[in-house]
């Protein structure tokens, strides 16, 4: 029995509706939310009336039951086969009033008299890919996804020649190679078998696919071993895990240690940017869950590169930019702030290399403690216990085809459902202290495959999918195993400790089914047997052989799974040399030029977006993401202390400039590796106690593509070698090419770049706004004076060119210089887009100080001087900063920003278009 | 004897660790309430000096900011419900929700930000209201505190409700970030007991501001 309770405002609009109805011209707006409910029995009216109330439970709202949907109106709802977040919300308050529910749906309505109604939902509040939109009332049977166990699909191998293994590699969505078939039919002869089935093949294409087995990493040389190799040969105390687990592990203070871990998601937030963008922070919060025995998440980070927002989009269907944009920020906003980790960093980049598949990139942070902070490791006998959300029919194929640059389809979509995370996230916690998991890792891309199969590899293991719950009625083996439904966490608990865990995870009211056991087989072995239950399997006696009556996916000795790679040699990649100068300019033109520059993504504002991040939550904040009287600027670093009573702190910046990627891959690495270092020093963090994690992005169809990744990767080894700085975390996507409407569109070749240092003390760390009228503003720092890459030189159109070299014995002398003089500084700002200009514009936002400089040209004030700051030095003490800073006095604070703005030959360079276009131009150009 | 404070821990709650240190900073004894053991009959929700109902998004703020944890702290909890409000009790922000929903403050509404969005602020400033008598206030009437804001649901609204709450916190002139009522940020229950704000002090660095509320709650059932 299926109800619809239809919940509208009763008077005024309210103000979200208000407002899109102003941004859609459309006065007469309504909109509301639909429930459906189905009841497991027929609700008397009074049971009816009781659900109404809680659902109307809010001024000024009425709702009326039963009402189909009105002549005009158009209903959003999603899909059939794709679960409402909220249905287990809906059935948890049936369940509280006392009547029993089966399902719940959220739909959401919309009328107005205006003939464009339809065509604006289309274009901005509607997703093809799993959503459907009504004009008249749709009728359900049941709200409770329907799907079917299909016995699983045989092929024999044996037979068959290149073609037809060719073709069956590529059927359905798969995306396996030739030389990936003929290892399969290596394995079938290998095992004997008469066939192997669908589900083997799903499963080695996720297996194998470049997400997972880094293929191209590997086919290039054994990339990751290279990064790995040298911070080994660094030797750096602090670094407790890297690269062998969902994030890295570095040392803290006191016995804790801090994981670190970026991710990114790409291909889907190609397709939907709202549950792209939201599975992709919560992907990552899962990682530093998933850490040694599980890290706490701390702080989350957060980028974006997309097109130009004015652009449509270069496939058909697709999101554009603009579009993408505000998915982006509400789903960050959603993940985000209900998981409850505070928002240390995020910015969003317009580059039209990203217009066909944009940049999503999310970091996190996480604190554990040093004795956990190593992976698990399970142990024969323990159970294969999931916990978490539902398995559904969504994201599959995700990994596979993510990685091959493929078109994703309908069920590639993930849904993003924070709660369930929040739920587990503390049970982990308390799991982890109470010792009740002797390993743990997150289900993400590809799934349980994924999660199982390499968690299962120290020992072997057996799962039977029939015991994993799910979102429908049921469904094919393969679909269980591949399915990317989010939020869940896969455990290895000791057989004695099972009921103590079944009790924390009930508590938390975490969903949790033990699914299978980690046995001494070295196999990987899936079954479907309904026969054989979870009680029965817990029963069993640790070393026993799981007996049933179903259907075998596989059941294949690990070292029968491994591939190997085929090698492709490289040469070096090629450089620019071509020298690009500065164009001097007047003051007046100056000042024209820095309104441009500050109203610029890379510089201006992103109010719009920051201000609906929760930055604080946890109270750990010390530090960012925004400084100034009005808190409005934001900071070049974030620093938190994440141990109660201590005041040790953790401090996380970033560095990355695609257009200096778009120039010179290899020069731009080195300079975005030391930027970061410099500004962790300029913060007050010694060289020895950073590390960082890489978030390499590469176009897999472009000229050269593979010579800048190995030349990218390779210089990345010496700047670790040389600073002691070592990588401890990354990822790699290498399917940055997409054959678009309008042609090939490839990211350029690059690497993000994000830095985690730690202080003793917050006393030791230095701020950036500037604290008083009279002290003069001095340059150090390197300078990196070509205008290739800089905010400035695209506004002026400079032809792109050569990037500055570094030497780096002189940032070793800078480095040391800096660290000697901290004394000496009263404020510092790290120099990034827009260059001097910008960081001195931004100065003046942040502290309503005016500066008079002494002297400028388009150069001095423009080129973006990475290895640089900007600090604040009392008159007396100027001449006391050392040659190695190579210190230019800039000029002297004074009056105010009304008063004196940055004043240059009597010329106010930072009027107040300037200051509204720094303000104003991110929100204009996407909300 | 430490005065105890029951924290109410719901599917979806965040903001609960830094809420228990901060009541065990002034000298309490908090302890968390699971909402399965509630549910369970294991543990109560009124066994304690002070009930809390912190921040965070409660059952995922599914059918609106605090309406799930309404419905369950006026069902199958309303009798242990009732009887800790007869003690000081303070919801805050998500927490704020479920207690308006929850009958604490009369018929008043916490509405959509008028931005129409969630919003973040750093350094929100708040006047405290100086007619205001109840505990959680004494001693702060007329002044500023600047504590965090993070809420996207927090417009007061009073609706035509005038004797079930007062004003006890202002946002300073000109900054009101969700569009409340005369800039409330907080209120009290007509008899001063259930304090109500959607920002967040225990998130405050300065310790005196992050403490100031707490410890008056603290002091008012020693």
């Amino acid at each position: 029995m299926i109800h619809k309770f239809s919940v509208r405002s009763a008077g005024v609009a309210e103000p979200d509706i208000r407002e899109l109805g102003r941004s859609w011209g459309l006065d007469d707006l309504e909109v509301w939310r639909d429930y459906y409910v189905e009841f497991v029995d027929a609700p008397d009216a009074a049971a009816l009336a009781g659900v109404a109330a809680v659902l109307g439970d809010q001024l000024d709202v009425e709702v009326s039951l039963d009402q189909p949907l009105p002549a005009g109106a158009v209903q959003v709802a999603y899909k059939r086969g794709v679960v409402d977040n909220e249905s287990d919300s809906i059935i948890t308050v049936c369940g509280l009033l006392g009547v029993k529910a089966r399902a719940g749906k959220v739909a959401t309505g919309y009328r107005s008299a205006s003939p464009r109604l339809r065509d604006l939902i289309l274009s901005t509040r509607f997703n093809a890919t799993i959503e459907e939109l009504h004009d008249e009332e749709p009728r359900y049977d049941t709200l409770v996804p329907q799907g079917h166990y299909d016995k699983a699909a045989q092929f024999d191998l044996r037979g068959l020649g290149d073609d037809e293994l060719a073709a069956l590699g590529t059927a359905g969505g798969r995306n396996l190679t030739l030389a990936q078939m003929k290892h399969v039919q290596h394995v079938q002869i290998t095992l004997g078998d008469e066939f192997v089935t669908d589900v083997l093949l799903e499963a080695l294409d996720a297996r194998w696919s470049d997400h997972c087995a880094h293929t191209t990493w590997k086919s290039l040389g054994g990339l990751l071993g290279r990064l790995v190799q040298a911070a080994k040969d660094v030797g750096n105390p602090n670094v407790l895990s890297m690269f062998h687990d969902n994030a890295g592990v570095w040392d803290f203070y006191d016995g804790h240690a801090i994981a670190i871990k970026a991710e990114t998601h790409n291909g889907p937030s190609a397709i939907s940017g709202y549950f792209g963008q939201l599975t992709k922070l919560g992907g990552v919060l899962r990682d530093i869950l998933g850490t040694g025995l599980s890290a706490d998440p701390i702080g989350s980070f957060e980028y974006t590169a997309i097109g130009e927002p004015e652009a449509p989009a270069p496939i058909k269907g697709r999101p554009d930019a603009r579009r993408l944009a505000g998915e982006t920020i509400r789903a960050i906003k959603e993940y985000g702030n209900t998981f409850g980790v505070p928002m240390m960093s995020s910015r969003m980049t317009f580059h039209p290399g990203y217009r066909a598949k944009p940049f999503a990139l999310g970091g996190s942070i996480g604190l554990l403690p040093v004795e956990a902070a190593q992976r698990g490791t399970p142990r024969p006998g323990d159970f294969v216990v999931l916990i978490g959300g539902l398995t559904g029919n969504e994201g599959i194929h995700g990994a596979s085809a993510s990685s091959a640059g493929a078109t994703m389809d309908t069920t590639a979509v993930q849904i993003g459902a924070p709660l369930e995370q929040v739920k587990f996230r503390k049970a982990l916690i308390e799991l982890r202290e109470e010792g009740c998991m002797s390993a743990l890792t997150d289900v993400g891309g590809a799934g349980l495959n994924s999660a199982v199969g390499e968690i299962g590899e120290a020992c072997g293991v057996w799962i039977n999918t029939a015991l994993v719950p799910l979102k429908t009625a049921a469904l094919p083996m393969w679909r269980i195993l591949l399915s990317e439904s989010q939020e869940r966490m896969l455990l290895a608990v000791p057989p004695e400790h099972q009921v103590r865990a079944k009790k924390i995870l009930d508590r938390h009211m975490v969903r949790s089914t033990v699914i299978g056991r980690f046995a001494d087989t070295g196999r990987y072995h899936v079954f479907h047997a309904p026969d054989l239950t979870e009680e029965a399997l817990i029963a069993a006696a640790p070393d026993a052989a799981p007996v049933h009556q179903g259907e075998t996916g596989f059941d294949v000795a690990y070292d029968l799974l491994d591939i190997e790679v085929e090698r492709q040699e490289v040469g070096p990649p090629p450089r620019p040399s071509d020298v690009v100068e500065w164009p001097e300019l007047a003051p007046t033109q100056l000042a024209g030029l820095l309104e441009e520059v500050v109203a610029d993504a890379e510089v201006a504002s992103q109010h719009f977006a920051d201000s609906q991040y929760d930055s604080t939550v946890q109270g750990n904040t010390w530090y960012g993401p925004h400084y100034g009287t009005e808190h409005s600027v934001r900071t070049a670093y974030w620093a938190g202390t994440p141990v109660a009573g201590s005041p040790a702190a953790a401090v996380l910046n970033t560095a990355f400039n695609p257009w200096m990627f778009d120039a010179d891959p290899v020069a731009a690495t080195r300079q975005m590796f030391v930027s970061a270092i410099a500004g962790q020093v300029l913060a007050g963090v010694a060289v020895k106690d950073i590390c960082m994690c890489d978030n390499f992005y590469t176009p897999h169809l472009s000229p050269h593509w593979r010579e800048w990744l190995v030349g990218m990767v390779d210089e990345l080894a010496v700047l670790v070698r040389h600073f002691g700085v070592p990588l401890i975390s990354g990822k790699d996507s290498s399917a940055g090419s997409v054959q678009t409407d309008e042609g090939l569109v490839s990211v350029p070749p690059a690497v993000f770049l994000s830095a985690l240092g730690k202080v003793p003390h917050t006393d030791g760390l230095l701020r950036e706004q500037w604290t008083t009228a009279g002290n003069v503003l001095v340059r150090v720092g390197l300078a990196t004076s070509s205008p290739v890459g800089t905010v400035a030189a695209r506004k002026l159109g400079l032809p792109v060119g050569a990037l500055d070299d570094l030497e780096l014995s002189d940032v070793d002398s800078y480095l040391t210089a800096l660290a000697a003089s901290r004394h000496l500084l009263r404020s510092g700002a790290r120099i990034g887009a827009g260059g001097v200009a910008a960081t001195l514009a931004q100065g003046v936002l942040a502290s309503g100080i005016g500066v008079k400089l002494e002297s400028g040209t388009t150069e001095s004030l423009f080129a973006e001087h990475r290895v640089g700051a900007v600090v604040e030095v009392a008159p007396e003490d100027v001449a006391a900063l050392p040659a190695e800073l190579d210190p230019v006095v800039l000029g002297t604070l004074e009056g105010t920003l009304e008063g004196t703005g940055i004043v240059l030959e009597g010329v106010d360079l930072f009027a107040p278009a300037a200051r509204d276009g720094w303000l104003n131009s991110f929100t204009a150009r996407i909300a | 004897m430490k005065p105890t404070v029951n924290v109410l821990y719901l599917p979806g709650t965040n903001c609960q660790e830094e809420t228990v240190r901060a009541f065990a900073e002034v000298g309490a004894q908090p302890r968390m309430r699971f909402a399965a053991d509630l549910l369970s009959g294991a543990e109560r929700l009124d066994d304690a000096d002070i009930l809390c109902i912190p921040g965070g998004f409660s059952f995922g703020d599914h059918l609106g900011g605090g309406a799930v944890a309404a419905a369950l702290l006026r069902s199958h909890l309303a009798d242990q419900f009732e009887a800790a409000r007869t003690r000081p009790l303070i919801g805050i922000c998500n927490g704020f929700q479920i207690a308006v929903r929850g009958g604490c403050f009369g018929k008043v509404g916490l509405k959509v930000n008028s931005a129409g969005t969630f919003h973040n602020e750093e350094n929100q400033r708040h006047v405290v209201d100086s007619e205001n008598d109840s505990p959680w206030l004494t001693g702060l009437g007329g002044q500023t505190l600047a504590f965090p804001c993070a809420h996207g649901e927090g417009r007061f609204d009073p609706g035509t409700e005038t004797e079930g709450y007062r004003v006890a916190l202002r946002y300073e002139k000109d900054s009101n970030p969700d569009g409340s009522f005369e800039d409330v940020a907080g209120i009290t229950s007509a008899d001063g007991l259930a304090f109500g704000l959607m920002d967040h002090p225990e998130r405050a660095m300065d310790r005196e501001v992050r403490l100031a509320f707490f410890e008056n709650g603290v002091r008012a059932v020693r």
